[in-house]
């Protein structure tokens, strides 16, 4: 075991571990890098057309889970700036809220969609 | 009412009414499909503890209703004391009770006038401006520490069990860990039995015995702090300033008993032993101030329309004549209780290990 190892383990355990700083800092930096792709990741699911759990299902299963409470206050201020449109229906018995992708929401989509490629092509070649 | 409509109206109410409807329709149905899906995976039907573990891992109603309001005031002196959550609480709470108070101030200033006494604007102005720094202060206090507690412990929160209504875990006293695997199972029912003050209830009780410590040290010297605009015709009666030390003196002791426990939470024991004194010398002094048999007089017994005021002051005497018994019984009743709970716990302290020890054996 050289001494490198050693300073690496002593770091690893006192300083990465849960609960320290860097820990805390690491688990805000991951959310403020996810916030920033759940837009794109919530207006790419809404291409077709879903009610808030089956969204929530959706975006899960693609590795993007999201809680309902910010879920739904994201949804509804999507509406509010015209990019999603929702209509009341019943399905199995019950009144729920569907959410699709409006025109303008299919334009500025395809924007950030382009932003996102650009993005990801210039990290990719730094990383 | 199940326990969904029981959380969900919990969020409601912490909701602006324009979009209460919409939110709690699509809350209440992402909710319900949630568990839908949880009991085909089962094949039978949740239950309540079942319900309230998905319930609760959603998190606190007020928490996620703040979420969805574009409103996020908070109120700050220097650091925030009142976030977005408590705030529309708060301003509620607070404009009930300055409403309240100006319509009975000015019930009294009305009284007043109509009875033939000069009231002044400044007298007015003084009062509402007193009325207005009391209930500021006192609620801004109460939310302020509500508010440390729920960004403390925002998880603790309960909607079984409760009649379906949600309801804060503001619980002041905290059971010590039990951990029921290291100990056994006898010791854990034992480690069950003992607590320890929680903090937040020793500051609590620090500051308002000390509002009450200013409040009934300037009452002595200013009784308009108590009969508001009405000081002018009452007097406070001799028995006030009689048991004004033995009052301070409680007062100060229950202080310091705070303090020792804010040092030392676990002192529980002595914390028991010191309430079962302190209530003992409360009713010793409620004995005392019950003999007087007056203790509201008017002030001018020769002014014009005396007679009168000594009618209001027989009136309120007798009044504060029940208030005083009601006070005594229920103090006294207290301290038997407490006593009993001493004798219980003690019991319990001195019981033999052996149960504990054979049941950790058995783990």
């Amino acid at each position: 075991m050289t001494i490198t190892t050693v300073r690496h383990t002593v770091y690893v355990v006192h300083y990465m571990t849960p609960g320290t700083d860097n820990h805390e800092l690491f688990e805000n930096l991951r959310l403020e890098l996810r916030r920033g792709s759940l837009v794109l990741a919530v207006l790419a699911a809404l291409r077709k057309e879903h009610y808030g759990y089956t969204l929530r299902k959706t975006l899960a299963d693609r590795g993007m889970a999201i809680d309902e409470g910010t879920l739904y206050p994201l949804l509804r201020r999507l509406e509010s700036h015209g990019l999603l449109v929702s209509e009341w229906r019943e399905e199995e018995k019950r009144n729920k809220r569907f959410y699709r992708l409006s025109a303008d929401g299919k334009e500025i989509f395809k924007q950030l969609m382009t932003e996102w490629q650009s993005i990801s092509t210039s990290l990719n070649g730094m990383l | 009412m199940d326990l969904v409509d029981s959380y969900v109206n919990a969020v409601a109410k912490a909701l602006p009414e324009e979009q209460r409807a919409d939110i709690i329709g699509e809350l209440s149905e992402d909710i319900r499909s949630e568990m839908d899906e949880r009991q085909k995976e089962l094949g039978r039907p949740l239950t309540p503890d079942e319900q309230e573990g998905l319930l609760k891992k959603r998190g606190n109603p007020w928490l996620l209703a703040a979420r969805y309001r574009q409103d996020q005031r908070s109120v700050a002196f220097g650091r925030q004391i009142i976030g977005p959550v408590l705030y529309p609480f708060y301003v509620k709470v607070l404009t009930f009770n300055l409403g309240l108070t100006f319509l009975i101030v000015g019930g009294i200033f009305l009284a007043l006038r109509l009875a033939g006494q000069n009231i002044s604007v400044g007298d007015m102005v003084s009062t509402c401006t007193l009325q207005f720094f009391i209930q500021f202060s006192v609620v801004t206090l109460i939310f302020s520490l509500v508010e440390k507690h729920l960004t403390k412990h925002p998880d603790r929160w309960h909607i079984k069990g409760t009649g379906g209504k949600f309801r804060l875990d503001l619980n002041i006293e905290r059971d010590f860990q039990v951990r029921m695997g290291q100990v056994g199972m006898g010791q854990a029912r034992m480690g069950s039995q003992r607590r320890e003050v929680s903090r937040f209830e020793s500051v609590s009780v620090i500051v308002a015995s000390a509002v009450a410590l200013v409040w009934w040290s300037s009452v002595q010297s200013h009784p308009f702090l108590i009969f508001g605009p009405a000081a002018a015709l009452f007097n406070l009666a001799p028995i006030w300033h009689q048991i004004y030390f033995p009052i301070v003196v409680l007062t100060d002791l229950e202080i310091v008993r705070a303090i020792i426990n804010l040092v030392r939470p676990d002192w529980t024991q002595f914390r028991a032993i010191a309430r079962v004194i302190l209530q003992a010398g409360g009713l010793a002094v409620m004995w005392f101030a019950m003999k007087a048999k007056s203790w509201v007089t008017v002030a001018d017994p020769a002014a014009d329309g005396a007679g009168k005021y000594a009618q209001v002051a027989h009136i309120v005497n007798q009044c504060l004549l029940y208030v005083l018994v009601s006070a005594a019984i229920f103090s006294a009743a207290m301290i038997i209780f407490r006593i009993t709970e001493l004798i219980r716990r003690r019991r319990w302290d001195v019981e033999p290990r052996g149960v504990g020890s054979a049941a950790k054996e058995g783990n």
